[in-house]
C-alpha cells in the first residue's frame, strides 16, 4: 500500500460505513417532536354539509370532492328573497332533490351544470359588489378538513306523528302509500298504513320491476316539499333548512306533545299473543296474555317492537327453526323474538334494559346476562290460568279475554310485604381494626320498596314476599327467613368454591358495590360504615 | 503487520465457520418453562380495587419496613404516580378512567414473580431464585451490587439502596415467601377489604379470572395480564380499563427474558473454547510451513553454495 494515499481512502471508507449504518438502523425515520402543528382553521361544526360525489358513479375522481353547505346557501338566497326554486327544477308539482335538473345524464353534462350554475351564480353575486363562494376550480375542489359534520338522525316519533295528523286533518293518504306494480302507480291502502321505513331502506333497491328509493331522499323528497308548499301559503310549517330537523339543539326545541292519543290503527287493547304457524302447529305452553295498549304507552314509536310490520309477531317469526331460508324473520325464531336478551325489541330485552335504571343497578349489576331464570320467573308471563277460570285463557277469544286481563292483573300487582326485616343488623364477624357495623336494615329495606312501587314493571317482577330479599341474600332458595352472609361465606380462597369470595371480600364487594351503582356517594369510606377501634395500649 | 489478504480471509472464515458448529441453546432444556407445579400466584382484579392502601400498610408491617413520611391513610399521595422504592415494595396508583370519569381505576404495582426472571437470569452470582410457591427470592450475601438486574427487569421493579454505603441490598416485593411455606397469606391478600388480590394455585387463578370475563364480559378487558406476558407471571391481573392507560406495558411480548439472551450466550462457550484452540493451531501449522520453507531454502543455497564452491576447486585444480 501506499503511505501518502492510505489515509484519506481509510477515513473515506470509515465515514461511508458509518452513514450505511445509522440509515440502517433508521435515526432517519424518527420523527420531528419540535415541529409545531398547522395553525389551520378552527373546526366548523354543520349538519348540513354535502358532498358533491354524483360523478363518482362514473370512474375515478381528478380532484377533490367540493363540499357544499346547503343551509349557507339557503340563508344567503332568503336574504336576496329567492327560494329553492333557484337551483331545484320542479316536475308535475313536485321538487326535484337534484341540483338544476331532473334527471342525471352523462358525465359532462353533470359537471357542465354543477361547474358552470355555481361558477354564474357566485361571479354575478361578486360583480354586484356582495361576498360569494369561489370561482376557480380549486377553490372549490380542495379538502376542507376543518369542517366536520354535526347531523344527527332524525325520525318520527308518536308526539310528531300526531302532531301531523293533527295538522292534516287526519288524512292519512296524505303520506301513507302502496305501490302497485301493475299500474305503476302509489295508492293509498287504508288500515295498512305503517312507517315509511318498512319499504324505504337505507339505501337506494331496485329489483328490475321495481325501485325503491331511498329512507334519505323519501324523507327528504315527502317532508320538505310538504313543508316548503305550506310555507308559502303562509301557514305554519315543519323546517326546510338541513339543520331545522339534523341539528341536535334544533331538535331540543321541537315541541313535544305530553299525552298523545292513541294512533287509530285497529290495533287490539289486551291480547294472548299469538305463536300458531301457517303449518297448523300449536303450541304447547300457556300462553302469555299481553296488553297492548299500556305497552303503546311505554314507548315512543311502534318500530321499537313491529321491526318489518305491523302485524304480529308469528307472522314472520317462525314457531319452529328451519334450515330452509325464511324470508321475512329469516333463522329468528319466535323464541328469539321474544326472549333475545341485549336487544331492544324483545320483552325480556326491553324489560332487562330497565335495570340498568339506577334505582335498581345496585341488585341487578350482579346479576349475570347469562344466567338461568327460574320457572317462576317465567311464570309471570306464561301465566297459569286460576283454578275457578280453567281452560278460559287458554281458548277464549280475544274480546272475552280483555275483559278478564284488568281483573287478574290486578290480583297479581302490587307487592305485599310482609316479611320481618330487622331494624338493625350487627356485623361483628370480623371485628379487630374496627368496630361492629350497626346496619340500619329495615331503613335500607323500606327505601328500596318505595323506589321499587314507583315502577310498574319492577311491582310486577318481584311479587313475592322475598324477592327482594334475593337482591342481597343471593343464591338462596325463597324458603322462609334468609340467611346470613357467613352462613356460605367463610374463609378466602376455599378451593372448592373457587368463585365464591371470603366473609370480608363479601361484605365489601356486596355493599361497596351496591353503592357505588347506586349512586350512594355517602358509604364509600372505611369509617362511614364502621368506627375505627381504639387501640387499648 | 505483514499478513497477506489471503490469511486474514482464511482465518475470519475458518473462525465463522467454526461457531456454526454448536446447537442454539436455550434456557432450559425443555420447551417452554410453565413455572413449578401447584405452584401459586396472586390475581388482582383493577375493578375491585378502590385505592384504600390497606395493601400497603400491610406490606410495610409484614416486613418492618420504615414508617413512610405520609401515613398509609393519607390518599391524597394517589395524586401522583409512584414507583416502587426500598421502603416500598407495593404501591396503588390511580388513573382516570376513560369510561366513566369521576370514577378513578386503581391499581396495585409489585414485584411480578416471573416464571422465568429476567433478574435471575442476568445475575452472574445467583442472588435471585425461584422457588418452588412461585416467589422470586433475593439473597442479599451473595449480591455484589452490579444492579444487572435492575437494567433487566422489564417492570423496573428491583431498588437498590444507594444511601447505605457498606451493605446495600437489591429491595422487591418477596411475595411474603416466608408466610406463605407455613401456609399463611401474603399480607397484602390477607389485608385487602375488597378481595382485589386472590391467592390460589395458578391454574386456578386463570380459571377464576376466565370466569370473571365470560361472567361479566361489559365489566372486563378479554385479557389477563400475566398469564403469557414475558412467558408468563405469577402475578395475574384483570382490568375494566385498557392495561395502557394503566401504565401496563403492552408491548413485552411473550418470550421469557432469558431466552432472549440464550442464543447470544450460548456462542461464549464456543468461542471462548474454540477459537484460541482453533487459530492458534492454524498459526502454528502455518509458522511451521514457513519455517519448513525456510529451512529448506537455507538448505537449498547452502548446498548450492557448497555446489559452487566444489565446483569452483575443481577448475581451480584443473587449471
Amino acid at each position: 500500500m501506499v503511505k501518502g494515499k492510505s489515509l484519506p481512502i481509510g477515513a473515506g471508507i470509515s465515514i461511508g460505513i458509518v452513514i450505511l449504518l445509522i440509515f440502517g438502523m433508521g435515526a432517519f425515520d424518527v420523527k420531528a417532536l419540535s415541529k409545531t402543528p398547522d395553525q389551520g382553521q378552527p373546526i366548523m361544526l354543520r349538519p348540513d354539509i354535502i358532498t358533491f360525489d354524483t360523478v363518482e358513479v362514473f370512474g375515478k375522481l381528478e380532484k377533490p370532492k367540493a363540499v357544499f353547505l346547503h343551509d349557507q346557501h339557503t340563508d344567503a338566497l332568503e336574504k336576496k328573497n329567492k327560494d329553492c326554486t333557484t337551483c331545484h327544477k320542479s316536475e308535475n308539482g313536485s321538487m326535484s332533490l337534484k341540483f338544476m335538473r331532473i334527471k342525471d345524464v352523462n358525465r359532462e353534462e353533470l359537471t357542465k351544470i354543477y361547474c358552470d350554475n355555481c361558477t354564474k351564480c357566485h361571479s354575478e353575486t361578486i360583480a354586484a359588489g356582495e361576498k360569494a363562494g369561489p370561482v376557480k376550480c380549486d377553490e372549490c375542489h380542495k379538502e376542507r378538513p376543518e369542517i366536520q359534520s354535526s347531523r344527527v338522525e332524525f325520525g318520527f316519533d308518536k308526539s310528531l306523528h300526531f302532531r301531523h295528523y293533527r295538522a292534516q286533518k287526519n288524512q292519512c293518504d296524505r303520506c301513507h302509500h302502496e305501490y302497485d306494480p301493475k299500474s305503476q302507480k302509489l295508492f293509498y291502502a287504508k288500515g295498512k298504513e305503517g312507517t315509511c321505513r318498512y319499504c324505504h331502506n337505507k339505501e337506494t333497491t331496485s329489483d328490475g320491476t321495481e325501485k325503491v328509493i331511498s329512507m334519505r331522499f323519501a324523507a327528504h323528497l315527502a317532508c320538505i316539499d310538504c313543508h316548503q308548499k305550506t310555507e308559502a301559503k303562509q301557514m305554519d310549517a315543519g323546517p326546510v333548512r338541513c339543520g331545522g330537523c339534523h341539528d341536535a339543539q334544533e331538535q331540543l326545541k321541537i315541541e313535544k306533545v305530553k299525552s298523545v292519543p292513541r294512533i287509530k290503527r285497529g290495533q287490539p287493547d289486551n291480547v294472548l299473543i299469538k305463536t300458531g304457524d301457517k303449518k297448523g302447529r300449536i303450541p304447547t305452553m300457556m300462553r302469555v296474555p299481553f296488553s297492548h295498549k299500556a305497552h303503546e304507552e311505554y314507548n315512543d314509536t311502534c318500530r321499537v317492537c313491529h321491526l318489518a310490520s305491523l302485524e304480529s309477531c308469528a307472522n314472520c317469526h317462525p314457531l319452529v327453526g328451519s334450515n330452509k331460508n325464511v324470508k321475512n324473520g329469516k333463522e329468528i325464531s319466535l323464541e328469539t323474538a321474544f326472549h333475545k336478551r341485549g336487544h331492544q325489541s324483545s320483552c325480556t330485552g326491553c324489560h332487562e334494559s330497565k335495570q340498568q335504571d339506577k334505582n335498581c343497578a345496585g341488585c341487578h349489576a350482579f346479576m349475570t346476562n347469562t344466567r338461568q331464570q327460574e320457572s317462576s320467573t317465567c311464570l309471570r308471563c306464561h301465566m297459569v290460568p286460576l283454578p275457578e277460570r280453567t281452560g278460559e285463557l287458554s281458548t277464549s277469544k280475544a274480546a272475552k279475554m280483555a275483559r278478564l286481563m284488568p281483573r287478574l292483573w290486578k290480583e297479581t300487582f302490587g307487592p305485599i310485604y310482609t316479611v320481618d326485616v330487622p331494624k338493625t343488623v350487627i356485623i361483628k364477624d370480623l371485628v379487630d381494626q374496627y368496630e361492629p357495623v350497626e346496619y340500619p336494615h329495615e331503613k335500607v329495606f323500606d327505601t328500596m320498596v318505595k323506589q321499587l312501587d314507583s315502577s310498574k314493571l319492577a311491582r310486577y317482577f318481584h311479587y313475592e314476599d322475598t324477592t327482594l330479599c334475593r337482591g342481597c341474600h343471593h343464591n338462596t332458595p325463597a324458603a322462609g327467613k334468609p340467611p346470613r352472609c357467613a352462613n356460605c361465606h367463610g374463609k378466602p380462597f376455599n378451593t372448592d368454591y373457587l368463585f365464591r369470595p371470603g366473609i370480608m371480600g363479601s361484605f365489601h364487594q356486596q355493599c361497596i358495590g351496591c353503592h357505588q351503582k347506586m349512586g350512594v356517594e355517602k358509604y364509600l369510606s372505611c369509617t362511614a360504615c364502621h368506627k375505627e377501634r381504639k387501640k387499648e395500649s | 503487520m505483514s499478513i497477506s489478504r489471503r490469511k486474514f480471509l482464511g482465518w475470519v472464515g475458518a473462525a465463522g465457520l467454526s461457531t456454526t458448529i454448536g446447537k442454539p441453546a436455550s434456557a432450559a432444556t425443555n420447551k417452554h418453562f410453565a413455572g413449578y407445579p401447584d405452584s401459586f400466584a396472586i390475581l388482582h382484579d383493577i375493578t375491585l380495587c378502590v385505592g384504600c392502601r390497606s395493601c400497603e400498610a400491610a406490606c410495610n408491617k409484614v416486613n418492618d419496613l420504615p414508617q413512610p413520611d405520609r401515613p398509609f391513610t393519607d390518599l391524597s399521595v394517589l395524586e401522583t404516580t409512584r414507583r416502587t422504592t426500598t421502603k416500598a415494595f407495593t404501591v396503588v396508583n390511580k388513573y382516570d378512567n376513560p369510561k366513566k370519569s369521576g370514577h378513578p381505576v386503581f391499581y396495585k404495582k409489585q414485584c411480578n414473580h416471573c416464571l422465568e426472571p429476567a433478574c435471575s437470569s442476568a445475575c452472574f452470582v445467583r442472588a435471585f431464585t425461584k422457588t418452588k410457591t412461585g416467589a422470586v427470592v433475593y439473597d442479599a450475601s451473595v449480591c455484589v451490587g452490579c444492579r444487572y438486574c435492575m437494567i433487566a427487569c422489564p417492570f423496573e421493579i428491583p431498588t437498590y439502596e444507594y444511601d447505605q454505603a457498606l451493605t446495600p441490598r437489591i429491595r422487591k416485593c418477596t411475595m411474603c415467601h416466608p408466610r406463605v411455606i407455613e401456609g399463611q397469606l401474603p399480607g397484602c391478600v390477607e389485608a385487602c377489604p375488597m378481595e382485589a388480590l386472590s391467592f390460589g394455585k395458578r391454574e386456578d387463578m386463570i380459571k377464576i379470572a376466565r370466569e370473571r370475563i365470560r361472567t361479566y364480559p361489559d365489566r372486563y378487558v378479554n385479557h389477563i395480564y400475566g398469564e403469557h406476558e414475558m412467558g408468563g407471571t405469577s402475578w395475574l391481573y384483570v382490568s375494566g380499563a385498557s392495561f395502557k392507560e394503566l401504565g401496563m406495558r403492552e408491548d413485552l411480548g411473550i418470550t421469557p427474558a432469558p431466552e432472549l439472551t440464550a442464543g447470544a450466550l450460548s456462542s461464549v462457550p464456543i468461542i471462548v473454547g474454540l477459537w484460541p484452540v482453533l487459530l492458534a493451531g492454524i498459526y502454528a501449522v502455518s509458522k511451521r510451513k514457513e519455517k519448513i520453507a525456510q529451512t529448506e531454502q537455507e538448505q537449498a543455497v547452502a548446498s548450492a553454495l557448497d555446489k559452487d564452491r566444489s565446483e569452483q576447486s575443481q577448475s581451480e585444480e584443473e587449471s
